[in-house]
């Protein structure tokens, strides 16, 4: 019954997304430009199309014509600026290309207007119009129609865990009714870098927590959220819930990823409607938790000059800007701060949905050139970050610009110097 | 001992370069530049030489002085000020009679055509007695001075409008800078006395662009001459409610209400004050509990007294605003059901939207 996606079925979802907090910023907006600066796609390009609250025009068009009363009466006039197929194909590439959705502009801005998440409510109106990336629509097929953006089946899952239960040895917990975490994990982690998996598995030996995965609801990267279609989102959020209360779970964990913890996190009770019967936590609180009750010990420290990269989702929407800090002065002995750490820090460039969507590559190279100049400032050996897509963008943007420089997750770094059990009595005669 | 760049200046008074950049975001943004100008700012601020500044007072009182150097903290205005390179300045200066007057003859000789005159002080022309400095009249040494000079910046209300000394019946003879100068450009910096940082933004914005700054209709920086006290006074919402203090002593004056029928000129006047704030922004005459006296605009001394209100409106406006305001109630809440039902229509508009709708998909 659904007939093709298209510009009607745009203006109406951009309409549908306006509340009062939309129509509060558009009239306080006073045009400072202040956001600019807070961008990365225009402070690396300097091109002011970049600038985030130009991002949100077609939105403003909407709301002025459908919701003041000058904007009716010059729309009824003929003299509103209209919101056409050609100013959606236009902006698309701003909206997707030119911004990860890293929040560091709603932060800016004086009087209080969250940008990034009109960008994000611009995207509804991309998606229902069919202006979307060919990589982000790929990844969201992969995701409702697989399971996974990355198109990763249960069968690739379990074939990791099989190599990691033998080089370690330990067990990874699978479908366990009545454990206390049910752990997810990005389509990154499990093809890119198991180390986390692994890290998991030590640390809450460890620790003694109990916990499992689905074989249901093992990925967490949301799709839906990067595209841009609640639809969607709440479809993948929903297979989460299901997974997580099949099984009777009281916490999800979620992973070293950025948007998969807004999504699941902030997004999900939203998107579907009513609150959880568990509560989410991201893997970093509970490391922290886990140290701070004693239950995680460390031996060892790293001595390299370290700095912790924050991936925006976790730090500026999630909040967890102490815990990374607790946890690595704990395992390192040299950890220095970039410019602007914590909730100002700049995004990798490849965050909402940038990093899927092929056609940004160079635009999202460039951006780099933001980070790079910061690790440049301090001059360190390691960089730390708690967040696979972060990672794997860091990686490529160090190799680009020829920076030899190994990227770790603090997860893996934390798990690397668990205190082993035998070293107990020998910690005690020092 | 020209030498060294203004940043250097700073650093060796313990200015951090975080704190410098600061001081450089506020002045961009106190002077309306957009934020992609601050590294301009700060470049031309780091490498500026400090300019040479040849200070004349005339008939004034010292305030002006006062406000601008008293420097209560190293604060980094206070220093932009200092590491000017004040040539000549006759309060201040330590030479005295000749040797004085012959650093500003060797100041003006060295930086022709480059240097700066600010002056504060109105120049008397009913008989030149009245004022003179070495025996030579203000108006002369003004003539003399400005030959050389880049800009003249008429610092107080007396060098920008007159000001006091010539206020009726105005027996010197009074009259301001910009009265006489002709063929410089003339920024006038009025008040009495004016706010210290508008004369370092307005030094800063000469260092910078090498150019003085927009000036209004009376040839004040815009930036900072822009909009009203009134307009950017705190206690406008009392204003608009129409709740206003009638003594300085009742309730109202208590509960922090306009000032406005106690004579207050804010909405005449226009100044930084209720935005910059004085003595390193603790507080402004209307936050002291008085109206304010206009004192950056021309004539002020002869507008009437302070405290007669500018002007009361007649009849019952409390109940007209009463009505305009239940009217724009009502209207507000018509367009609020209004945009409601708009949006409830869109809502109830809406069609799923799956992967397979995606056109990329659909093509397969």
């Amino acid at each position: 019954m659904n007939d093709t996606l298209n510009i009607t079925k745009g203006i109406n979802a951009l309409k549908e997304q306006i509340d009062a907090p939309t129509a509060a910023f558009f009239s306080s907006c006073v045009h400072c430009g202040l956001c600019a600066e807070a961008c990365l796609f225009y402070t690396e390009t300097n091109d002011p199309k970049y600038t985030p609250i130009n991002k949100v025009e077609p939105l403003k068009r909407v709301w002025e014509s459908e919701y003041t009363l000058f904007g009716r009466l010059k729309k009824a006039l003929g003299l509103a600026k209209p919101v056409t197929d050609e100013l959606l194909a236009e902006w698309e590439p701003l909206i997707y290309d030119g911004c990860t959705l890293c929040g560091r502009c709603s932060m800016v801005c004086p009087v209080g207007n969250d940008i990034s998440t009109m960008i994000r409510k611009v995207r509804e109106g991309m998606v229902a119009s069919d202006h979307v990336p060919e990589g982000l629509v790929g990844a969201s097929t992969r995701a409702v129609k697989i399971g996974s953006p990355m198109g990763i089946r249960l069968k690739a899952l379990q074939a990791q865990i099989k190599h990691i239960e033998r080089d370690t040895g330990l067990k990874i917990p699978i479908d366990v009714e009545g454990a206390d975490y049910m752990a997810l994990l990005s389509s990154m982690e499990i093809i890119n870098f198991p180390e986390y998996i692994e890290s998991l598995a030590k640390i809450f030996k460890q620790a003694n927590v109990s916990w499992t995965l689905s074989s249901e609801a093992f990925e967490a990267t949301n799709s839906g959220i990067q595209i841009g279609s609640s639809d969607i989102a709440r479809e993948l959020v929903q297979r989460i819930v299901d997974g997580a209360e099949k099984l009777k779970v009281k916490y999800v964990i979620s992973p070293e990823c950025g948007h998969a913890f807004t999504a699941i996190r902030w997004d999900g009770p939203n998107l579907i409607g009513k609150s959880y019967s568990f509560k989410v936590v991201h893997i970093l609180e509970l490391l922290d938790e886990l140290q701070q009750s004693g239950r995680l010990k460390t031996q060892g420290m790293e001595d390299k000059k370290l700095t912790f990269h924050d991936p925006c989702q976790i730090v500026r929407k999630g909040g967890v800007e102490a815990q990374p800090r607790r946890l690595l002065s704990q395992v390192a002995s040299q950890f220095v701060e970039m410019s602007d750490p914590g909730k100002m820090n700049w995004c990798c460039g490849g965050g909402g949905g940038v990093s899927a969507n092929e056609r940004a590559d160079d635009v999202r190279l460039k951006a780099f050139n933001r980070k790079k100049s910061q690790l440049e400032e301090i001059n360190v050996e390691v960089l730390v970050t708690a967040c696979a897509n972060c990672r794997l963008i860091l990686e490529e943007g160090l190799e680009e610009n020829n920076m030899d420089m190994p990227v770790v997750g603090l997860s893996e770094l934390i798990s690397e110097h668990l205190l082993e059990e035998n070293a107990v009595e020998g910690e005690r005669d020092e | 001992m020209n030498k060294k760049t203004l940043f250097e200046s700073l650093q060796q008074q313990g200015i951090t370069r975080r704190g410098f950049m600061k001081y450089c975001t506020a002045l961009t943004s106190l002077m309306a530049l957009p934020p992609s100008m601050i590294p301009m700012v700060a470049n031309a601020l780091e490498t500026a030489k400090r300019p040479s500044v040849i200070w004349l007072s005339f008939q004034e009182c010292t305030g002006c002085a006062e406000s601008l150097l008293r420097s209560h903290s190293p604060t980094v205005e206070g220093l932009i000020f200092d590491h000017i390179s004040l040539d000549y300045q006759h309060t201040l200066q330590v030479a005295a009679g000749d040797a004085a007057e012959h650093a500003r003859e060797q100041a003006m000789k060295e930086h022709h055509g480059k240097y700066l005159v600010v002056v504060d002080g109105s120049i008397p022309l009913a008989d030149p007695g009245y004022s003179t400095i070495a025996g030579i009249s203000n108006l002369d040494m003004l003539n003399e001075t400005i030959e050389g000079a880049a800009a003249v910046v008429a610092v107080g209300t007396c060098s920008a409008f007159g000001g006091l000394p010539q206020a009726a019946p105005n027996p010197t003879g009074a009259v301001s800078v910009s009265s006489l100068v002709k063929d410089k450009p003339v920024i006038n910096v009025p008040g009495c006395p004016p706010i210290p940082t508008v004369i370092t933004g307005v030094l800063a914005h000469y260092l910078t662009f090498g150019s003085i700054p927009e000036l209004d209709n009376l040839g004040r920086p815009k930036v900072f001459y822009g909009q009203s006290i009134h307009d950017r006074c705190y206690r406008r919402p009392f204003y608009d409610k129409g709740l206003f203090a009638e003594t300085f002593d009742d309730e109202g004056a208590k509960k922090g209400w306009c000032l406005y029928r106690l004579g207050c000129k804010g909405p005449m006047t226009y100044n930084a004050c209720a935005t910059l704030k004085w003595n390193q922004q603790t507080s402004w005459p209307v936050e002291s509990g008085h109206g304010c006296l206009g004192c950056s605009e021309p004539n002020f001394w002869d507008a009437g007294s302070f405290y007669k209100a500018l002007s009361i409106p007649d009849g019952d406006y409390a109940k007209a605003a009463g009505y305009a305001v239940a009217a724009g109630v009502a209207v507000g809440a018509a367009a609020g059901f209004a945009n409601q039902k708009n949006k409830a229509n869109a809502v109830s508009q809406h069609t799923k939207v799956t992967v397979d709708d995606f056109g990329e998909n659909k093509d397969k």
